[in-house]
């Protein structure tokens, strides 16, 4: 049985939410690995038993390992068992703003495609960043 | 040592009007595997076979590469069965049942049986004619998972468990995957479970294998588009899309992305509106035969 803590860390996963399971794992790995929540180093459980512990398949748990492998986040030894890499938490912060970039050019087209001003759509950033900075503690 | 915990080849079995198959498919070792379709697509029929309750007319089933038909001790010793039909009443309670059948299995564990009566809530003292319909699933249920097989067949294992008692069982199926040794198949409804839990599935319908596939493959391989094409527009068929619903001047496809070119919608005149990923349950509305006909047919009759 994998250690609860991390169980807990990682979820919640739900199929309620719009993203499949495994990229949500991947998300989670991404969000404590780039908040220092998860250090360089840190051994992972293998994907059997974090699969258990998160209640998904097999296949899930391993397909989130096998994408977070490619991106450098975390590391498969041989033998050893998988760990958080080195620069995990670079390349974490790298793919978050890369999605970040990904995401506001999508809105960016939005807007356009209305038919919004430069400074209208800057506005409306703005304002998004107020409204989620008051509502953060 | 083969790969596959079970291979049926050409399987056919006529029963009455209905014939399964000729089917030929594989389990690999090590996952769970889910059997899902339409009641009287042939699930149950197909458990059966790989339970050895019944020979196929014609083909064959292995299980890690014994032939089922010829091998039938080896194979009962390294597989458990779990399904509604099994019936326990000749053996009057509850107990009588379990210490009876317990004694032929090397791998019954008895700490893990009587955890399991207590999670079910059934007494050993309790008449089996007594069970409702829930509680003999339980029973067939407590028959398989106090044992550690190699390979668990169950067939609608969640008919009349609660939720709690169906996380339980869950939770239990991913506990047996902490090896690649033991493999599970399991004939369900429950899609949005079967979703979270399985690694692969394959679909049944009228005797016939629809779909064979990895669980995460289904997403990318699967979309849903709505287009828009003149109402009087022909649709001519094409492989890998399939026509879910028309209505005016819209249609709703379902595109298999291995099978379908890739200008199949230029080829029927229309321009794509919308396109998403499917759940499971989707996929499986929109493969099963007629099951939107027949709805339609019957919301119909009662207006």
């Amino acid at each position: 049985m994998v250690q609860d803590s991390l169980v807990l860390q990682l979820g919640p996963l739900s199929l309620a939410a719009p993203e499949p399971l495994y990229s949500q794992i991947v998300q989670a790995v991404k969000r404590e690995v780039s908040a220092g929540r998860l250090s360089a180093g840190t051994l992972l459980p293998s994907y059997r038993a974090l699969a258990e512990g998160l209640m998904v398949s097999v296949i899930t748990v391993k397909r989130a390992y096998e994408d977070l492998e490619r991106e450098g986040i975390i590391r498969r030894r041989q033998g050893l068992g998988t760990f958080v890499s080195e620069h995990g938490s670079d390349r974490s912060r790298e793919a978050a703003r890369a999605a970040a970039g990904a995401a506001l050019a999508e809105a960016a087209r939005t807007g356009v495609e209305a038919g919004l001003s430069d400074p209208e759509l800057q506005t409306l950033l703005k304002q998004a960043l107020l409204l989620l900075r008051s509502k953060q503690p | 040592m083969t790969e596959n915990a079970v291979e049926f080849t050409r399987l056919m079995k006529r029963q009455g009007r209905f014939t399964l198959g000729p089917l030929s498919f594989a389990i690999p070792r090590g996952g769970i595997f889910g059997l899902v379709g339409p009641n009287g697509a042939g699930k149950t029929t197909t458990l059966d076979l790989l339970a050895g309750l019944g020979g196929p007319d014609s083909g064959s089933v292995r299980v890690h590469g014994l032939d089922v038909g010829t091998n039938e001790v080896e194979v009962k010793r390294r597989l458990a069965y779990a399904g509604p039909e099994t019936n326990y009443a000749a053996w009057r309670r509850v107990g009588r049942a379990i210490d009876f059948v317990s004694g032929f299995y090397a791998d019954w564990d008895e700490v893990r049986c009587a955890a399991l009566l207590e999670t079910f809530a059934l007494e050993r003292a309790k008449p089996i004619a007594d069970l409702s319909f829930g509680e003999k699933n339980k029973l067939s249920l407590v028959m398989a998972l106090a044992r550690d097989p190699e390979l668990l067949v169950l067939d609608e294992p969640t008919t009349g468990l609660d939720p709690a008692a169906r996380q339980f069982l869950f939770a239990d199926l991913l506990r047996r995957m902490q090896t690649d040794r033991r493999t599970i198949v399991i004939a369900t409804h429950q899609l949005a479970e079967l979703e979270r839990f399985a690694d692969r599935v394959a679909l049944l319908d009228h005797g016939q294998l629809r779909l064979c596939a990895d669980l995460g493959s289904l997403t990318e391989r699967f979309r849903q588009l709505d287009i828009a094409l003149p109402e009087a527009a022909e649709w001519p068929p094409q492989p890998g899309v399939r026509l879910i619903r028309r209505s005016g001047d819209r249609a709703r496809v379902l595109v298999d992305r291995e099978e379908a070119r890739d200008d199949w919608h230029a080829r029927l005149g229309g321009a794509p509106l919308a396109e998403s990923a499917l759940t499971l349950e989707e996929l499986y509305l929109a493969l099963v035969d007629n099951h939107n006909a027949t709805a339609a047919r019957v919301a119909e009759s009662l207006t």
